[in-house]
């Protein structure tokens, strides 16, 4: 609850203090005038006595009168105002100036009330002082400074009820406000005073009793009159007035009357002199208060004008007139003033003492004995009519109707206000007795008095003196203090309804209210005195429901447990009532408080309202920064309301916004709307790319409509290193920084980016719409500041001059930051953003010099749409900016970054400006979208230099290195058609024509070609970085401005089907090092669509043949499986198998054994064929060491013209294969040779490694088939020939291989393995692995005829030819025992011995052939099968320890006939 | 949490409107310290809504002097329904309190003489068994607004049978 600086006690005795009238002659008048005061002014500030008084009451016993205040008033008479217990208008209006003109100090001591969980900061200064009584001012004032008990004041709820209190007009039923006395004042310069006096005290007599005035109230018939005889001393003569006042003790006796001398100061003497100007707190308050001036000034006003009504006596027309209200005896504490019109200018302080001391004798010695006898003697009457009992005066009264009561009948009394006693009647004698006691402090008899009068009145239904009396009662009661009582709380609320329901006078009630809250607040009882103060409001006066509303709510925060929300509630209610009374600074200062409880508490509804009420206040109280704040929060906060709503908070805002003043000239002000998404803030380096030129296709490169990807980032950034590696013999430099062309929110922004002058840089900013209105955007333009750097200038120089040049650039560059410096060009656009739309702008900046830039933030216009479709009439716009901060990533490193929140540095708008790089432009013309498996396509690429640099070392990077190849330099490029155009009817290949008399499938050319002409020689394909990296052959290696050139590129289709997306980075530097930049890149991505073409599958197996027949040293069969898994009928109608041809280091095909008719195999949808190819060793001299490392490649040409497999592309594509697959193959291959080491340093069983090694090199082929294909193609009804070519590896003898990679594989690679793998526990050659190492071979005569009728036994010569496969020393045994597995074989067949020695054991050297006769005995004519010799073989330098295998052996019959 | 269902005057058409307007006081860390934020609001119709706001926000005070008026011994075995918390001039606000200070207010038209004590009990009962579900959802952050269609929709029912 708001606390008074006065308690409640004091309030309400100085709200009920007797009063005095004054009536002064003119001269008297004259004198006081001098002061700049009246009469009553002059003693306003010694009314209250520092001393105590003494009375005794009517049993003799002594009173003590404490700290008496009396009231000292201008007789004022005014015509009857009927008592409407409602204010006049011109009351409502002085109570209003009166509330406004008290507000809150400013810049107060902050003031917190913790309640629950708020801090409420509720009032500024404020001071509880529940001092009960307290004598002196400076008491009042140390109690105040020391107190540390600090709660809310509300300094103009006091101000109100002190005029309210002021203000009430006296009324019939009580005689609180009636005057007591009068004081008669004359001028001793007066000829005649006592003529004065007997004239004064006749006007008195006629204004109390004439009858004319019903105004000014007297308490008591006979008037005490004090007659005071004013004298001047700077004027008068001392001793004449002496004289007088002489004659007047005489006349009217020492206690009625008394000499006053004042103004002993002369205007020239003791100017210096201090004296304090007790006036002003009482009669200039008004200066005092932080209200602005008009505001007193038309205070002023009223104060003039007011007294339309109140006429002034009309002998003192001079007299100023004072309204009633305008008594401030008991302000609050003195406030020290600035000197207005000065008070008191004749008065020393001697004249102050002298006046204090006339108002003690006056009071002690005029007007205490007064009451005191006017207490007696009404005691005595009462005393007197004792002897009646009060019920039979009543009934007395009822049955005889006595003359002083009016008859009303119930209804009646129940309509009016009360029936009306004549002044004089016996039931008003006990309420004046009681009135008086009041006055002087008797609070225990009053209370007994206004007890028995409230039952009178009670009896004799006079509703009005009964609500009098008993409110009376109450105060008294409370009054008393101590136990005696308790304070009836009941008789109060008994009161207020009498007044306000019965009565219908609200002006009471309203009185009766105050009080009663005050002194339940005393009593802590606040629940009640906000139900009551509640209660109290009306429809009525605005003012005073908001002024009761508020210390309601004061009462809700004030409770034992403070209720917050009701506070708030009310409060926000106080300030609705206080708006609607024009009461503006404390609506705003209400909902202020209130705002505290509602923000951030997601009660948005309400938020919303506070913060729009809020707003609009501050806007007509002329504090616009404080309204755009408010409507700042209604529009950034993520709004419920609806569009209407917002719509028009939008307008509100915009319309505050224009007529913020002089906002637009000091600095743009931020705006709140659209919201910006810093963080989603995209920053792109470089020319828009053109995606198309006519045929030309342009390399994709980034763009700001691409998402990013994280992945893609990583392969992009993984081939960039691998391409600057490249281009740095093979080392990464330490600086090396990825490129980075696009900056997001999830690139790494911790570096400044750099940026090439004259290219632009786009700045994407994100906006969003969070109303459901559109907003119009305009004129957007970048906010930027540029340091000009120069770095181009050598490096000693640059640290001193380039400091220069930053310092006065810089100073240009920030004035004209606002508007379009010359450094940039903003885009300036127009744009609507939709509601709740999230919509992006991007901006361009051009840089023309070099240095540093830093991109602050935005600025544009800021409108809504008319909401009518008329949209000529421009809705106001507003220009402000918006900084675009961009927070960091979270730091997350160390333990401090850890438990505190920290961020990282975004320096993604702050792009340094660097020298100009060259900028390359990359077109790829007749560039496919769609390739079968393994098909050759040619295309053409320009490389284009559109900067002013030259450019040079070009390379390219890809994800897919087997896919394109630019062929080898040396080679293409004469067999290259200049013009793309000719390609439709030109293969890709280069053909020969076969000769005419060849035979198709034997005709083999054998070339040999060195893997370095396709690898690092001649053009140079392969840098030592990667294998993935290629140069560009150029022609001069550099590219000069503008010059742009064609290459050949030649496509070949991933052998997997499916969409393959391929990665293409090219690298390129500037001619000149040391840049900023050390390179540039341009990124392509190409999607190709492949489609099954033909899979084939080889077999490699070994010859029987004998090698002498061949004259070669090894022989091998090649099988060839074509199958046609072409899926589109219709597109494709059949595959050719062209070509065959072989690579490889060691082998070539030799001829193909099954020449068909058709020349070439031609195969359609799910066929599939077969071819047989005989491969051979290289000769011996082609195998040297020198040529080890040469490949030779074989064609055998199926059709009529040979392709030459050694040239581009299909080399290129061939060796790029080999790279890839290579990538895997000899990574296992070095996996196992390490484990084998590992394992042989350890185990005992060391010897196996060698068979191994030994078997599985003499089954290794090393043998790379290629199929040449030509597909013919329908398309757009014209047949299409397309060709192609696929790869084989054949690595083992008997081992197939695909063309297509075995999906096997691919699972291994995914499997995963937690455990090392356990070395292979069997590293010894399998039996089978063992059997190739030596090939057999039985020679003997198919059939033999022999007569065994001549001859029993049929002796035949069988040749057993064995042939070492290895190229190590082999032991080989050979058992001719025969021992058939299977005895029934030889029941049947009868049996053969073979004859002579029958085991053998051999040495056979390293591709030894040896050849062993042997003899077969055979006793019947019939069909034998002679395979059945076991051939053992081991490692001739293996121990005991190496097993043998047995040779499997075939068949091999023989048919013996008989004769 | 709160629920409100109120009654405007004057409107015919739709009689009814429940706002119910939760806050949550309370989950592990915020036991202590009560933050007193709407959890879910609804009122029919939308008009007036800004008044129950108010009334619904105001009432909380009337809540907490009722709970703390229960004292701490007897906090366990307290009745969660605290009845009707005060009555306005054109409303009853009637409160509830869950035993993790989660508060539902339901605001009725005062002239609506169909709803009785057990009524309004037995609608708070509904609404907790319903509140109890949304917390249960591994997906639901406490402290946020309830956004749950199954809650919404046993909210509407309660305002149409009540209607």
């Amino acid at each position: 609850m708001a606390q008074c600086v006065q308690s409640v006690q004091e309030l309400i005795q100085d709200s009920f203090v007797p009063k005095v009238a004054v009536l002064c002659s003119e001269d008297a008048q004259k004198i006081t005038r001098k002061n700049n005061l009246n009469f009553s002014e002059l003693l306003r500030p010694f009314c209250r006595l520092t001393s105590e008084g003494h009375m005794r009451d009517s049993n003799n016993q002594v009173q003590v009168v404490k700290n008496l205040r009396i009231s000292v008033n201008n007789v004022v008479t005014r015509p009857s105002v009927p008592t409407s217990g409602v204010h006049s208008p011109a009351q409502r209006r002085l109570l209003s100036e009166v509330v406004s003109a008290s507000q809150p100090a400013e810049g107060g001591v902050a003031n917190v009330i913790t309640a629950g969980d708020y801090d409420l900061n509720i009032s500024d200064r404020s001071v509880k002082a529940s001092v009960p009584w307290y004598s002196d001012w400076r008491d009042t004032l140390t109690e105040l400074s020391t107190s540390k008990h600090y709660t809310a004041t509300t300094p103009w709820f006091e101000a109100y009820r002190e005029s309210f209190l002021q203000s009430m007009p006296a009324s019939d039923h009580e005689f609180l406000n009636h005057y007591l006395a009068c004081l008669l004042v004359v001028s001793s310069s007066e000829a005649v005073p006592v003529e004065q006096f007997l004239k004064l005290s006749q006007e008195q007599h006629m204004i109390q009793h004439n009858g004319e005035y019903t105004n000014p109230k007297w308490f008591i018939p006979n008037t005490l009159k004090y007659y005071v005889l004013l004298h001047d001393m700077s004027q008068g003569d001392e001793q004449r007035a002496d004289s007088v006042y002489e004659d007047m003790k005489q006349r009217y006796g020492s206690q009625g009357c008394y000499l006053l001398k004042i103004n002993s100061r002369t205007a020239a003497a003791g100017t210096d002199e201090q004296i304090p100007d007790p006036w002003s707190q009482y009669l200039n308050k008004t200066r005092t208060a932080p209200g602005p001036p008009q505001e007193s000034l038309v205070r002023n006003d009223t104060r003039n004008s007011l007294p339309d009504d109140a006429r002034p006596i009309v002998r003192r027309p001079t007299d100023l007139p004072v309204a009633a209200g305008y008594d401030r005896v008991s302000a609050g504490p003195a406030l020290q003033l600035a000197a207005g019109t000065s008070h008191g200018a004749c008065l020393t302080l001697n004249d102050h003492n002298r006046l204090r001391l006339f108002i003690q004798e006056f009071t002690f010695r005029g007007l205490l004995p007064h009451i005191e006898k006017n207490i007696r003697q009404l005691n005595d009457q009462l005393v007197s009519r004792k002897g009646l009992s009060r019920s039979l005066f009543s009934v007395t009264k009822k049955l005889f109707g006595g003359g002083k009561v009016p008859e009303k009948s119930i209804a009646e009394l129940k309509n009016t206000s009360g029936l009306l006693y004549h002044p004089e009647a016996p039931e008003l004698q006990i309420r004046k007795m009681a009135d008086l006691c009041f006055l002087v402090q008797h609070y225990e008899l009053a209370y007994s008095c206004y007890h028995t009068a409230k039952k009178d009145f009670l009896s004799d239904q006079a509703m009005l003196y009964a609500a009098g009396a008993l409110e009376m009662a109450a105060v008294s009661a409370f009054l008393q203090g101590g136990a005696q009582r308790p304070y009836p709380a009941h008789y109060m609320d008994t009161a207020i309804q009498t007044y306000r329901d019965v009565c219908k006078n609200k002006v009471l009630a309203e009185r009766c209210a105050l009080f009663s809250a005050e002194v339940l607040k005393s009593q802590a009882k606040y629940s009640d005195a906000a139900t009551l103060l509640i209660k109290m409001t009306s429809e009525d006066s605005d003012l005073c429901s908001a002024l009761l509303l508020e210390q309601a709510a004061h009462c809700f925060i004030n409770m034992r447990n403070p209720m917050v929300r009701k506070f708030a509630f009310h409060m926000i209610l106080a300030g609705h009532r206080f708006s609607k009374a024009g009461q503006k600074r404390h609506a705003l200062r209400c909902y202020c408080q209130a705002m505290q409880v509602y923000k951030g508490k997601g009660w948005s509804l309400a938020e919303d309202h506070i913060n729009f009420t809020i707003g609009r206040q501050s806007f007509t109280l002329r504090q616009p920064e404080n309204a755009v704040l408010a409507f700042r929060h209604i529009l950034t906060n993520d709004s419920q309301q609806t569009a209407t709503q917002q719509g028009a908070f939008l307008r509100e805002y915009l319309y505050v916004y224009r007529n913020v003043p002089g906002v637009c000239e000091v600095a743009l002000p931020q705006l709140p709307l659209p919201c910006i998404n810093s963080s989603a803030t995209r920053v792109y380096f470089g020319h828009e790319r053109r995606l198309a030129e006519g045929e030309k296709q342009a390399a994709t490169h980034v763009s700001l409509d691409q998402e990013f990807d994280q992945d893609l980032a990583a392969v992009w950034q993984d081939l960039e290193e691998q391409v600057v590696a490249a281009a740095n013999r093979g080392v990464v430099p330490s600086t090396f920084y990825p490129t980075q062309c696009c900056l997001n929110s999830q690139t790494d922004n911790l570096h400044f980016p750099l940026a090439v002058v004259e290219e632009p840089i786009i700045v994407e900013v994100a906006f969003r719409n969070p109303l459901k209105v559109p907003l119009v955007l305009s004129d957007l333009s970048l906010l930027w500041k540029f340091t000009l750097k120069d770095f181009s200038r050598p490096q000693p120089q640059d640290v001193m001059v380039g400091d220069a040049v930053t310092i006065t650039n810089e100073k240009e560059a920030i004035a004209p930051r606002v508007r379009k410096g010359k450094g940039g060009i903003p885009s300036v656009c127009k744009f609507l953003t939709f509601s709740l739309l999230s919509w992006q702008a991007r901006l361009k900046l051009l840089p023309r010099q070099t240095g540093q830039l830093t991109i602050l933030g935005l600025v544009y216009n800021l409108a809504s749409t008319p909401s009518t479709g008329d949209s000529t009439i421009n809705s106001p716009s507003v220009r402000g900016r918006q900084d675009l901060e961009i927070q960091g990533p979270r730091l997350n490193q160390t333990k401090e970054e850890k438990t505190s929140v920290s961020h990282g540095p975004d320096r993604r708008l702050d792009p340094t400006i660097t020298p100009p790089m060259p900028l390359l432009e990359v077109f790829f013309l007749q560039f496919p979208t769609a390739l079968l498996c393994g098909e050759i396509r040619k295309a053409y690429v320009e490389f284009c230099n559109v900067s002013h640099v030259p450019l040079c070392g070009l390379r390219v990077a890809s994800t897919h290195p087997d896919f394109f190849t630019f062929g080898s330099s040396s080679l293409a490029t004469p067999l290259t058609p200049l013009s793309p155009t000719s390609f439709e009817n030109c293969s890709a290949y280069k053909t020969l024509a076969t000769p005419p008399g060849a035979t198709p499938g034997s005709v083999t050319a054998v070339t040999l070609v060195s893997a370095a002409d396709f690898g690092s020689g001649g053009g140079g394909v392969f840098g030592t970085g990667g294998k993935r990296v290629a140069e560009i052959p150029l022609g001069e290696g550099t590219l000069t401005p503008g010059e742009s050139t064609q290459l050949p590129l030649w496509l070949r289709g991933p052998d997997q089907e499916g969409v393959h997306e391929i990665n293409f980075l090219f690298y390129y530097e500037g001619a000149e090092k040391g840049g900023k930049i050390s390179h540039r890149v341009l990124r392509h991505t190409v999607f190709i669509c492949a489609s099954r073409s033909l899979s084939v599958r080889a077999t490699a197996c070994r010859s029987n043949t004998l090698p002498e027949e061949e004259g070669r040293n090894g022989s091998m069969l090649v099988f060839v499986d074509v199958e046609n898994i072409n899926t589109s009928e219709a597109g494709v109608r059949e595959f050719h198998i062209a070509q065959v041809s072989s690579s490889s280091k060691q082998w070539r095909l030799h001829k193909c054994i099954n020449p068909a008719e058709n020349k070439d195999c031609k195969l359609t949808t799910r066929e599939r064929g077969k071819l047989c190819f005989r491969a051979t060793r290289c000769k011996p001299h082609e195998a040297t060491s020198k040529s080890l490392e040469k490949y030779t490649f074989a064609d055998l040409s199926l059709g009529n013209e040979q392709i030459i497999s050694s040239t581009t592309p299909c080399a290129d594509f061939f060796f790029r294969r080999c790279q890839s697959s290579e990538s895997w193959r000899p990574l296992i291959a070095v996996e196992t040779q390490g484990r084998h080491s590992r394992s042989q340093g350890a185990g005992p069983g060391g010897g196996a490694e060698d068979i191994t090694g030994v078997v599985r090199k003499c089954n290794e082929v090393d043998l790379d088939i290629i199929v040449l294909w030509k597909a013919f193609v329908v398309e757009d009804n014209k047949q299409v020939i397309l060709e192609g070519q696929l790869h084989v590896a054949l690595q083992t003898i008997g081992k197939e291989a695909c063309s297509l990679r075995q999906k096997e594989e691919a699972q291994e690679m995914v499997l995963l393995k937690f455990k090392p793998e356990l070395p292979p526990p069997m590293t010894r050659p399998s039996m089978e692995q063992l059997s190739h190492l030596i090939k057999t071979n039985l020679h003997y005569p198919e059939s033999y005829s022999h007569s065994f009728v001549q001859k029993s036994l049929c002796m035949i010569p069988v040749i057993l030819t064995l042939s070492n496969c290895s190229l190590a020393q082999v032991d080989a045994i050979i058992d001719l025992r025969h021992k058939t597995t299977s005895p029934e074989s030889l029941e049947v067949h009868g049996s053969f011995t073979w004859l002579g020695k029958t085991q053998y054991k051999l040495q056979l050297r390293a591709q030894e052939v040896m050849r062993l006769p042997l003899r077969a005995g055979f006793l019947h004519a019939g069909v034998y099968n002679l395979g059945t010799p076991r051939v053992f073989a081991k490692l001739a330098d293996q121990g005991a320890m190496c097993e043998t295998s047995q040779q499997t052996a075939t068949p091999a019959l023989i048919i013996i006939n008989s004769t | 949490m709160h629920q409100v269902r109120l009654q405007i005057k004057g409107s015919d058409e739709a009689r009814y409107s429940y706002s119910i307007d939760v806050q949550i006081s309370a989950v592990l860390q915020y036991w202590s310290k009560p933050k007193n934020y709407p959890l879910f609001i609804r009122s029919v119709p939308v008009q007036n809504e800004l008044k129950f706001h108010y009334t619904v926000h105001t009432s909380l005070d009337v809540v907490e002097e009722k709970i703390s008026a229960v004292g701490k011994a007897m906090a366990d075995q307290r009745e969660l329904y605290l009845g009707l918390l005060y009555p306005t001039e054109d409303y009853k606000v009637y409160g509830y309190v869950t035993n993790s200070k989660v508060k539902f207010v339901i605001v009725v038209d005062s002239s609506n003489t169909s709803l009785r004590d057990n009524e309004i009990r037995s609608m708070f009962r509904k609404l907790h068994n319903s509140f109890t579900d949304v917390m249960c959802n591994p997906f639901y952050n406490p402290g946020d607004t309830i956004q749950s269609k199954a809650f919404d929709s046993i909210v509407s029912a309660m305002m149409v049978q009540a209607s």
